[in-house]
């Protein structure tokens, strides 16, 4: 025992030893925006490895051709990665000095990856007025852009014709529509994602449409604590007292109640058109989408995953070349025709591939008003404080004063991290 | 170890127990522990650089304030002692985790260890036929897919559907939503849990098993003594060593439980299954490296904890006090290879 | 090494001589005398039990040959109603299989006889020799064991990246050649060898290795086969490092390709996650089938005198 002690004693002092030459430089904060740097004209040549996540990584690399083509000095690698461990392999890489040159980047991951400092600025290359306005929030990390937007995701109602006649514009609506598709025999009105990872994106909304504001202008300090943030937090939680909308359903379930009309309605991204149609016995006839209904604003999630290049990339003039290619209008409308990733620059959408889908044209309108959550460096870690307090609120019946109160003192003691 | 042997049968010859004690410093032990160390070489070189350094690295980890932010410059961190376990045991949602995860492994360590035992004594009980599917078969849950356990573990415990919840109203209980009640869901890890380690165990006990002398149980058969009795005298305490391995690698897993919540409960409802390892993971997965190293650390020492106490416990005395190993006078002449 | 305590407090008269044993206990190998007849019960209550423990098991199999809808179903089919291979041919479209399963039966291969020879020489010694060290080496094995596996993840990689070996197969599985559990699994199965059979070795005049090999090794085939499945199993599982080490596509494994196709950014397709499953569970049950006969009594009493 005593031998084991002391040599756990020695491993800490030579640790102690070490540490004493290291300390932060700066206290950071108000840096000023990082400068970019100009890329070099002409056609791109070199390597440029490029980390994509899923199906993105999958197809990214024969979609791609058509940028070799255009510039055959190029030697394009495209490396799919696992959404699973995406981010812990993002991590490490910047840990080792091991990056690629581009990699996606989810959106809500921007602002720790951005404080690294392992993300370039993106250049004036880049055409930053084309994209959505909240899409291109998600690049902005204390007053710097990094990287592009690559495609879109946003949230809207999903419901039933046959049990919601006209589709909600205001919060009563919401309200008169779930108790009505109630009353004519749904179980419940509606589903909203009581707790657990993610609810923060279904009830984000309502506080942005409320007028709630997350932090103060600069980002370094949170304003969640607002009369407009607990009035959200009460309307939310209306739906469970109501009992309008389950706080207790199995997981997996959602889809096959909603088809069989024991939910009426339900709030969603653009990937459960799929799920549905491919859930049985779905009659898709019966589904129709809408907006979110708006409180004192129109407001709704969005997300996605953006395109970073790295500052340690070997090839970066021809990195970001590639990443002006993908947000060219006309490359955009053939990725969505590919993978069906929503475009991220708003002039896509006016092409008859998107602009005549039934369903699609319910999630452009939506994307014009959707707000992007702060793009700051401890974002998951209060998103996931906002997920615990809210199935207090759901679940336990909590104050919204005093649900409001614990998110915000509980944020602060996080941070923003900026 | 202490009756391992007692009960082994012949081979050895009195006297050799009362043999003399190996000096520290005779040329003998030298020439063992250099025969020793040779043997010991290969592992300890690719130990050392690939398992002990990196565990250094995240012992220092632990007493500075790394976060993502320095990733790129992980030396420009403060050391801040012992601040992170500090403030780790302030957290009140790991207070919160460490009581879930000490139900968890109270209740779950005993149960499966109990269980697989049981299993593995009645599948080496002497039966013939299906013993290959049966050995394959209690395996099976150590090679399903997680997803597929937790889409159907999700259905037996489905509050209306699931067969837990029917077979309950046969004999008039109305079972509960457990996976959504705060009372319940843990039971639930815990059953899921056992299940899916039991497989391991058995084949641990099972290869164990093998190394109890049938002569024993045919001298104790002839003596009368019933199958509870042979268990209890004959196959449990040649069995310890392996029952130790797995008391101690089964607590070792339970302390870091984390995938059971993971896919099927997240840590809820309201964080009544928030394992420490869960929260240690979201730890890491926002960037508190060295938050989550002290967290980890913690968990280190609930782990030396649980397995002093089960060394304690399961007779083989892991410290400096006990007696040194005698060498048998026959043994001397040959050592040194 | 405690056996000691046991063997000094124990009368020295035995009384069955040691030539009587072979025969006897190679007439009752698979069934130990009392155990009249194999028992009715035994089979039902390990019947039963095995039902309880393959059902997930047997979903998994059936369902991935469901479509997607059927598989999300509620309450779950057994038996699919509509048979398609179409998961299986979708998978082996997209999935250069040779490749990652070179890959993966490489690194588990290699990672599993490292762990064999490595792990089984400490344990022996761990177990059976007396030697300065040796307890402090045994307590920083454990204990290092104990220590949760993501603590580390970070200090490894960068170590690996120094050492240049990123997107190799010596970065796949140079870390994973020695590791604690296999340590600690073969010392307590070498405690329980009697140590007479090691002792009359030497005085024979067997050098320490020859002791290892001709005697020891052979004893422990049950132990070595539980510590072949369990590493090969968790090599072949191993997900995180092989995604966070290999930075190209032609060094994956099957896991991490299999999770690429599956898991979304939002959704999960069941199907090929399920067929993934299946492709990727057969090797490791190949492997459990083949290592498994090992699991046979008599050898430690029957084979060496």
């Amino acid at each position: 025992m005593n031998r084991t002690l002391r040599g756990g004693t020695a491993a800490l002092a030579v640790a102690t030893l070490v540490l004493a030459g290291c300390g932060r430089d700066s206290g950071g904060g108000d840096e000023a925006p990082e400068p970019a740097a100009e890329v070099a004209e002409g056609a791109a040549s070199g390597s440029i490895e490029v980390w994509a996540m899923g199906t993105e990584g999958e197809k990214l690399g024969d979609f791609a051709q058509a940028f070799v083509a255009e510039n055959p000095d190029v030697d394009l690698q495209v490396t799919p990665v696992p959404w699973d461990a995406a981010h812990d392999k993002i991590a490490t890489a910047i840990a080792a000095g091991e990056t690629p040159d581009v990699s996606m980047i989810g959106t809500t991951w921007m602002g720790e990856f951005a404080a690294t400092g392992a993300l370039d600025p993106t250049p004036d290359l880049i055409d930053t007025g084309s994209f959505f306005e909240g899409a291109w929030g998600t690049t902005e990390v204390g007053g710097t852009n990094y990287g592009v937007p690559w495609y879109v995701e946003t949230r809207v109602l999903y419901y039933r014709t046959d049990l919601v006649p006209e589709p909600p514009t205001d919060w009563d609506g919401l309200t008169a529509m779930a108790q009505q598709a109630k009353s004519s025999g749904a179980a419940y009105g509606i589903n909203l994602q009581p707790g657990e990872t993610g609810a923060w994106q279904t009830f984000m909304p309502f506080a942005w449409q409320a007028g709630a504001q997350l932090t103060n202008e600069d980002g370094t300090e949170f304003t969640i604590d607002s009369p407009e943030f607990v009035e959200a937090l009460t309307y939310y939680q209306s739906f469970f007292t109501d009992g309008l909308a389950p706080t207790d359903l199995p997981q997996g379930t959602l889809e096959q109640d909603f088809v069989a009309g024991k939910i009426a309605s339900f709030v969603s991204g653009p990937w459960h058109v799929g799920i549905l149609e491919e859930t049985e016995n779905a009659d898709m006839s019966k589904v129709a989408l809408a907006p979110l209904p708006s409180g004192a604003e129109q407001a709704s999630f969005i997300g996605g995953a953006n395109l970073a290049v790295f500052k340690d990339a070997e090839n970066r003039d021809a990195a970001w070349k590639f990443v002006e290619w993908l947000t060219r209008p006309e490359i955009q409308v053939q990725w969505y025709e590919t993978v069906t990733d929503l475009p991220s620059v708003a002039s896509a959408w006016e092409d008859p591939a998107i602009a005549d889908d039934q369903y699609l044209g319910v999630f452009g309108e939506q994307l014009d008003s959707a707000v992007a959550p702060p793009s700051i460096p401890t974002w998951e870690e209060v998103a996931s404080v906002i997920d615990t307090e809210l199935e207090r609120l759901t679940k336990a019946g909590a104050d919204p004063q005093e649900v409001s109160t614990a998110i915000q003192q509980q944020a602060s003691s996080i941070g923003t991290g900026l | 170890m202490t009756s391992g042997t007692t009960v082994r049968p012949g081979a050895q010859t009195p006297g050799r127990a009362g043999s003399y004690e190996l000096r520290k410093h005779s040329p003998l032990y030298r020439r063992r522990t250099r025969a020793a160390w040779g043997f010991a070489l290969p592992f300890v070189l690719l130990f050392a650089a690939f398992t002990v350094g990196p565990v250094l690295m995240s012992l220092v980890m632990a007493v500075t304030d790394l976060r993502s932010r320095d990733l790129r410059n992980p030396l420009a961190v403060e050391f801040v002692g012992l601040d992170n376990f500090v403030a780790v045991l302030q957290d009140p949602l790991f207070r919160k985790a460490a009581a879930n995860t000490a139900y968890f492994v109270l209740v779950g360590v005993p149960l499966a260890l109990a269980i697989s035992l049981a299993i593995a004594v009645l599948m080496n009980s002497g039966i013939t036929r299906f013993r290959t599917i049966f050995r394959v078969g209690y395996y099976m849950p150590v090679v399903t897919s997680i997803v597929a356990v937790a889409v159907v573990w999700r259905f037996l415990l489905h509050p209306d559907l699931g067969m837990v919840n029917q077979a309950l109203g046969w004999v008039g209980i109305e079972g509960p939503n457990w996976l959504e009640s705060t009372t319940w869901a843990m039971p639930a890890m815990i059953a899921m849990a056992v299940w899916r380690s039991i497989g391991t165990l058995i084949i641990i006990f099972l290869a164990g098993l093998q190394g109890v002398p049938t002569s024993l149980h045919e001298a104790a058969a002839l003596d009368g003594a019933g199958a509870w009795q042979r268990f209890r005298h004959v196959t449990l305490p040649t069995m310890r060593p392996t029952i130790l391995f797995g008391a101690v690698i089964t607590g070792i897993g339970y302390v870091q439980f984390f995938e059971e919540p993971f896919v099927m409960t997240q840590g809820g409802p309201l964080n009544s299954t928030l394992s420490v390892a869960f929260h240690t993971y979201n730890q890491f997965g926002f960037g508190n490296y060295g938050y989550a190293a002290a967290m980890s650390y913690v968990l280190f020492v609930a782990v030396v904890v649980l397995a002093l106490v089960q060394f304690r416990l399961l007779g083989e005395r892991d410290t400096p006090r006990k007696p040194r190993r005698t060498l048998r006078p026959v043994a001397s002449k040959e050592i040194g290879r | 090494m405690s056996t000691t305590t046991g063997r000094a407090s124990r009368p020295p008269a035995e009384p069955a001589p040691p030539e009587t044993e072979p025969p006897e206990s190679r007439r009752t190998k698979e069934r130990p005398i009392g155990e009249a007849r194999p028992n009715l019960v035994v089979y039902l209550i390990l019947g039963l039990g095995l039902v309880v423990v393959v059902s997930p098991f047997v979903w998994m199999a059936f369902s991935s040959v469901k479509t997607e809808g059927e598989i999300r179903r509620v309450p779950p089919t057994w038996w699919p109603e509509t048979f398609t291979l179409e998961n299986f041919q979708e998978l082996f479209q997209r999935l250069d299989f040779p490749q990652y399963f070179f890959n993966s039966t490489l690194v588990a291969v290699v990672v599993t006889v490292g762990n064999l020879v490595f792990c089984s020489m400490l344990g022996y010694v761990l177990a059976k020799a007396d030697f300065a060290g040796k307890n402090l080496l045994f307590r920083i094995v454990l204990g290092t064991l104990m220590i949760p596996g993501m603590v580390t993840l970070i200090p490894l990689f960068v170590l690996i990246a120094n050492m240049g070996l990123v997107n190799t197969y010596w970065g796949l599985f140079l870390p994973f050649l020695a590791a604690p559990f296999g340590v600690f699994l073969m010392r307590q199965f070498f405690l329980a060898i009697p140590d007479e059979l090691i002792d009359a070795a030497r005085v024979d005049g067997a050098s320490e290795s020859r002791i290892f090999v001709q005697i020891v090794i052979p004893l422990a085939k049950p132990a070595l086969a539980t510590l072949g499945i369990i590493t090969f199993l968790g090599s072949w599982n191993n997900f995180l490092w092989p995604l966070v080490v290999a930075t190209s596509e032609d060094k994956y494994t099957l896991p991490v390709v299999l999770a690429l196709y599956s898991t979304g950014q939002n959704q999960i397709n069941y199907g090929l996650l399920l067929a993934g499953a299946v492709v990727v569970v057969v090797p490791v049950l190949v492997v459990f089938f083949f290592l498994q006969r090992f699991f046979v009594q008599g050898v430690a009493l029957t084979g060496i005198k």
